[in-house]
């Protein structure tokens, strides 16, 4: 296993964590990986990877128009808006 | 004994009790509770057009299948017009414009909702302790350390102690690696997780979305057959719902068995164990050998690798369905001067020690260079345990387990994730095969503590699944 460059790791989850936790996670995460190394021992070479265990087609609906979620309905829950959007800081210069 | 949903019908119809009055014990049950195993609880006044709804069913004698009935709701099911926070600080402000749809199906047969239970942060936990909103107390105590608060189990926690302590009469929790049955088990009652793809996940924030399962926490197998009743359906909104011919799970759950039936146990599980365990699985065998079952020993042969599998897959989905938390259009803001210190900020407030520890996971399972070796890896090994399971299940008719290594232990007991982690190691090999499992409670240890076990069916035949746990039930029910 090679070392784990947790500052990367943050960056590309978006989380920016506190100087003084980035041990505490870098550990935690080391300990992990260690646990779940020994998955690397079992012979899969002949074996498809199993993404939805019932393995079944999904089902078809008929493409009915319904009315829900409206503009107001959705924005309720915006931490900020400005008419009909979601306001954030500026993004273009 | 708390009363069953059939029995509370049956007192409503005959004018016994009312509707409201019902709600009303519930409802001070939950209020006076320091168990904290509601995040929210909805007075009267606010359900006043359901109770009286219901109560006019009654009057007029066509009362719904679950007419009445108060019931908890983890807090991890959008509920229409009512804060769901998945006892994160994330969402601590979030109130749904849907109703999910299980919760829709327990209101269209007539239930009320009592109010939202407790559970860990984004379900991510065995012991109710990693929510926002403090931990949750288990209602039982270790007869020899009394004033010790016990952990309920998670990450159903608030949903299992509130049926346990009787402040609602059923509970929807939703198990993606043990949440319903490894609380169920410590709270002394009963948990079904469905097969994968019964109960839509439409409306449940989600977790790991290949493994997250809705079901009930019930006071008895019964009860459980009735929620079941109501919320296993087909729907369209979930591409891995299953539309195949649902049955009912009421009719001839007291039935004994046409034809022979053999339970295997894997002996595998149970080395190791604690008497106090290992005396939970004698006891259910020499219960149900009575009645002819024959018992005979199986032996997995990927055990081991279940606890590594899924602590790959289940943070790797999760990093990617919490992607979704970014503080803009929904949840909780952490301002910053540009957009993506918001994003930073809020994630980083926002998500709790363990939901950060899943997520770095997740990510790193998932970056470039380690897919292949991590999670692709995983995704071939869980095929692997589902074939294992499959030719276990081909040479019996169910699987007989602990539900969990050990009883209820002291909050703050279990700081090491790892040794948190190895208490879903009989829930979930279960969960990754998507096989339906049912933990009935089978005994109490020698520190007076509710113990159960586990009986895994094969896929959608949660039908003879019930019939056989009300079977054991009947054998192993045990007084508080």
């Amino acid at each position: 296993m090679s070392d784990i460059d947790i500052k990367r790791i943050s960056y590309l989850a978006k989380l920016k964590l506190p100087p003084e936790k980035e041990e505490f996670y870098s550990n935690s995460l080391k300990d992990i990986i260690k646990w779940v190394d020994n998955l690397k021992k079992v012979d899969t070479s002949k074996t498809e990877p199993l993404h939805n265990v019932t393995e079944k087609t999904v089902s078809i609906r008929n493409d009915e128009v319904s009315k829900s979620n409206s503009v107001d309905d959705i924005l309720r829950n915006a931490p900020e808006r400005a008419q009909n959007f979601f306001k954030v800081p500026k993004v273009v210069e | 004994m708390k009363n069953s949903i059939s029995q509370i019908k049956k007192a409503l119809i005959e004018k016994k009790i009312s509707v409201g009055e019902l709600y009303d014990e519930y409802l001070a049950k939950a209020k006076s509770g320091n168990s904290n195993s509601f995040n929210l609880v909805i007075d009267r006044e606010n359900n006043i057009s359901s109770i009286n709804d219901s109560q006019n069913r009654y009057d007029n004698g066509n009362p719904l299948p679950l007419d009445g009935i108060p019931l908890g709701i983890k807090d991890l099911f959008c509920t229409k017009g009512i804060r769901t926070t998945a006892s994160s600080k994330i969402l601590s402000n979030f109130i749904p414009n849907y109703e999910s749809f299980v919760t829709q199906q327990l209101l269209n047969d007539g239930s009320i909702f009592i109010g939202k239970n407790n559970c860990d942060e984004f379900a991510m936990g065995s012991s109710n302790e990693t929510s926002y909103f403090g931990p949750v107390i288990n209602p039982w105590k270790n007869k020899n350390t009394q004033k010790d608060n016990l952990v309920p189990g998670g990450s159903s926690g608030g949903s299992a102690a509130a049926v346990a302590e009787g402040s609602c009469v059923a509970s929807m929790g939703t198990d993606t690696g043990g949440s319903i049955r490894q609380p169920a088990s410590l709270c002394g009652i009963v948990g079904l997780k469905p097969t994968f793809g019964s109960c839509s996940r439409w409306g449940i924030v989600a977790f790991a979305s290949s493994l997250d399962q809705a079901g009930p926490l019930t006071n008895c197998v019964e009860d459980a057959a009735y929620v079941l009743n109501s919320i296993n359906k087909h729907d369209f909104n979930d591409s891995t719902s299953s539309n195949h011919q649902r049955e009912d799970y009421l009719i001839d759950i007291n039935n004994s068995f046409e034809k022979k039936i053999k339970i295997g146990i894997p002996s595998d599980y149970l080395e190791d164990v604690s008497d106090d365990i290992s005396n939970q699985i004698d006891n259910t065998k020499k219960a149900l050998s009575k009645h002819g079952i024959e018992f005979v020993d199986v032996k997995f042969k990927t055990t081991e690798y279940a606890l590594s599998t899924y602590y790959i897959l289940a943070p790797a989905e999760a990093s990617s369905n919490l992607a979704r938390y970014d503080g803009i259009r929904y949840g909780f803001r952490e301002d910053g001067e540009s957009l993506d210190d918001i994003y930073l900020n809020s994630r980083t407030k926002g998500f709790g020690d363990e939901v950060t520890r899943r997520i770095l996971i997740g990510t790193y399972v998932l970056s470039a260079g380690y897919y292949d070796a991590y999670y692709r890896q995983a995704q071939k090994v869980r095929r692997l345990i589902k074939n294992d399971f499959q030719r276990i299940l081909n040479k019996v008719d169910f699987i007989l387990t602990p539900t969990t290594p050990n009883e209820a232990f002291k909050i703050g007991d279990k700081l090491d994730p790892i040794s948190m982690y190895k208490n879903d190691i009989y829930t979930v090999p279960t969960s990754l095969a998507g096989l339906p499992g049912i933990s009935i409670p089978s005994g109490l240890s020698k520190n007076g503590l509710p113990l159960g076990v586990q009986f895994i069916g094969n896929y959608f035949e949660e039908k003879s699944l019930l019939q056989l746990a009300a079977l054991a039930e009947k054998e192993l029910s045990f007084n508080e």
